[in-house]
């Protein structure tokens, strides 16, 4: 319990930090940073509409960050989920006019599918996924780019999008859509699939040390590929309910950071599934409080990427300070 | 046809010299580091931060040689930042890149916005970043890195760091920095070079293309080189011959990725990286 508390007080204080620092970085640049905090804190949870928009930006962020989680656990650095969210959003396209389900299948088939490819160039060809994920982000991003300028452009040919998909997921209360429980669900099955099963108990072996799961018997390359699956298709889950939630059409610049962002409310819960709840809440308040800042206060909505590095340097910082104290005791 | 297509490639080599030069400096300051021991996931971040520096730096002063040198301070202030958080607080690499990229697409996006840079930049009277990279740089860095004393213990950073214990840190404080001055060029010859400013996540991956290139190039000067050359000409011919190909223009851009792709899946089971690198 005490353990509990102390890794979530360091998650808020480096939320909290972080946040502060981008403050400053306002302020070096001559905005008031009461103002700056004041726009954000308002912008995400100061109206019903505020609060509506974080939590729409907190679904996709929840599942690519939960995508994240469970390759990182598994000790597989899965940087892919941005491409991942852009081929589950075009299967999910391309099956929706089977319906919902089958969608959001496709997506999850697609974005395993995508992942996997990496895995096999690791697997067969010792080609490192850091760097095979992230040039099949750059490909999946030209993918779609091709796809909504040629075959899959709407039928009046007037933008570079889709039509709208067949289908669209049900809608809850204003604009919130039923992508919000299936993500918290996906929350909950992965941390149960993570803590309380054998498969679980294997993949974190793998992560802790690939060297000793081998001789526990562990199949450390299957583990691998079937990690790396998992994480591929909770990713692509993500695109295919961003899709049928939200946008309805696909356009070049659909993802929009979601899959990178992942990394960032991965690490800020500590790789743990139900903590990536809060931390997806947490960036998707900051996602929706920049969109703000850059329409009321002409401050670019990318400081919402800066307040993520920030977030992930200050619990770098944060750990080393614990590992020294644990080591001068 | 098959006429057409050798004057196409032929027409394409000085455009592919020029076109990765960027690159080519990315490749050799990571090859540096990597030889060091760190691997740099975040020298996409470190060239982009430059691009921005650099056209900020050209544009306040009117002048392309300063533009360079702000280029190299913004390359610098990453690599201190990175440097800090992997050689003095020691953490894991691969999560400290991928913040600092982060870092640095947001903070340029944001200080760009800031800037307001509305005048033109000053243009390169003459190239010399070409010559440099291709020429000096290449026997500069094959002589330090194997002909001196610093080298060695720089190599031996990377292989086995017990051997010069005690100046394991300040041995990859200085390649870091080595890649700082290299990365910082690159990303300058981005904004002043190859475009006429800047311009949000204008390094496009080249970061990321440099690193598989080092890996293809064994780690060795000679390998950059012809990797980068390869990698530079393939890209370009393609581009080349899109009039004849019929391919969409979409589709071509995913090609540098796809190639570099098939680079690394072409070569690198059977490479020996240092010893102790990422640890």
């Amino acid at each position: 319990m005490r353990r509990l508390a102390v890794t979530l007080g360091r998650a808020f204080a480096a939320a909290a930090v972080a946040v502060l620092l981008l403050a400053l970085s306002g302020a070096a640049f001559g905005h008031s940073p009461a103002e700056l905090l004041g726009i954000l804190v308002s912008g995400s949870v100061g109206s019903r509409f505020a609060l509506e928009g974080t939590l729409l930006k907190s679904v996709p962020l929840l599942l690519t960050g939960l995508s994240v989680a469970v390759a990182f656990r598994a000790g597989v650095w899965n940087i892919g989920a941005e491409g991942q969210f852009i081929v589950g959003a075009l299967a999910g396209l391309l099956a929706s006019r089977w319906g919902v389900a089958a969608a959001l299948i496709a997506s999850m088939l697609a974005g395993a599918a995508w992942a996997s490819l990496a895995t096999a160039m690791r697997l067969l060809r010792n080609a490192p996924e850091v760097l095979t994920t992230i040039l099949l982000n750059f490909t999946a991003i030209h993918l779609l780019g091709w796809s909504v300028n040629g075959p899959l452009r709407e039928s009046i040919a007037q933008y570079p999008q889709s039509d709208p998909a067949g289908v669209a997921l049900p809608v809850l209360a204003g604009q919130v859509h039923a992508g919000l429980p299936i993500a918290v669900l996906a929350a909950i099955a992965l941390w149960v699939l993570i803590h309380r099963t054998r498969e679980g108990l294997r993949l974190r072996a793998t992560g802790f040390s690939p060297n000793a799961a081998e001789w526990a018997g562990i199949n450390v390359r299957a583990q691998l590929a079937r990690a790396m699956a998992i994480s591929g298709a909770v990713a692509g889950l993500a695109g295919g309910i961003e899709l049928l939630g939200v946008t309805h059409r696909l356009f070049e610049r659909f993802a929009s950071g979601y899959g990178y962002s992942g990394i960032a409310v991965a690490l800020l819960a500590q790789l743990h599934p139900l903590a990536t709840v809060l931390s997806a809440l947490f960036f998707g308040a900051l996602v929706t409080g920049a969109g703000e800042l850059q329409r009321t206060a002409n401050i670019s909505a990318a400081v919402a990427t800066l307040g993520q590095a920030l977030v992930i340097l200050t619990l770098i910082g944060f750990e080393h300070v614990r590992r020294n104290r644990q080591s001068n005791r | 046809m098959f006429d057409g297509t050798v004057k196409a490639i032929a027409d394409a080599i000085p455009l592919a010299i020029v076109a990765s030069t960027p690159l080519l400096l990315a490749v050799q300051g990571e090859l540096a580091v990597q030889r060091s021991g760190i691997i740099n996931l975040g020298i996409e971040g470190m060239m982009l931060a430059a691009a921005l520096a650099a056209a900020f730096t050209a544009h306040a002063t009117a002048s392309v040689a300063a533009g360079f040198l702000g280029g190299i301070a913004g390359a610098a202030l990453v690599a201190l930042l990175f440097g800090l958080f992997v050689i003095v607080l020691k953490a894991d690499q691969i999560v400290t890149g991928t913040a600092i990229n982060l870092l640095a697409a947001g903070a340029t996006a944001f200080i760009y916005r800031e800037l307001h840079l509305t005048s033109a930049l000053p243009r390169l009277a003459f190239d010399p970043i070409v010559p440099l990279a291709w020429i000096v740089f290449p026997v500069a860095l094959a002589l330090l890195l194997w002909n001196t004393s610093f080298g060695l213990r720089l190599r031996a950073a990377g292989e086995n760091p017990d051997a010069i214990a005690s100046s394991v840190r300040s041995h990859r404080a200085l390649a870091l920095l080595i890649e700082a001055v290299l990365a910082g060029l690159a990303g300058a010859y981005l904004s002043l070079g190859l475009s006429s400013g800047f311009a949000e996540n204008m390094t496009s991956g080249r970061g990321f293309i440099a690193l598989s290139i080092v890996i293809f190039g064994r780690w060795k000067v000679k390998g950059a080189l012809a990797g980068t050359a390869i990698f530079g000409l393939a890209a370009v011919t393609q581009y080349t011959l899109q009039a004849s190909s019929g391919l969409s223009y979409h589709l071509l851009l995913a090609v540098p990725y796809v190639l570099t792709l098939l680079i690394l899946c072409g070569v690198a089971g059977r490479v020996r990286a240092p010893e102790s690198l990422g640890r």
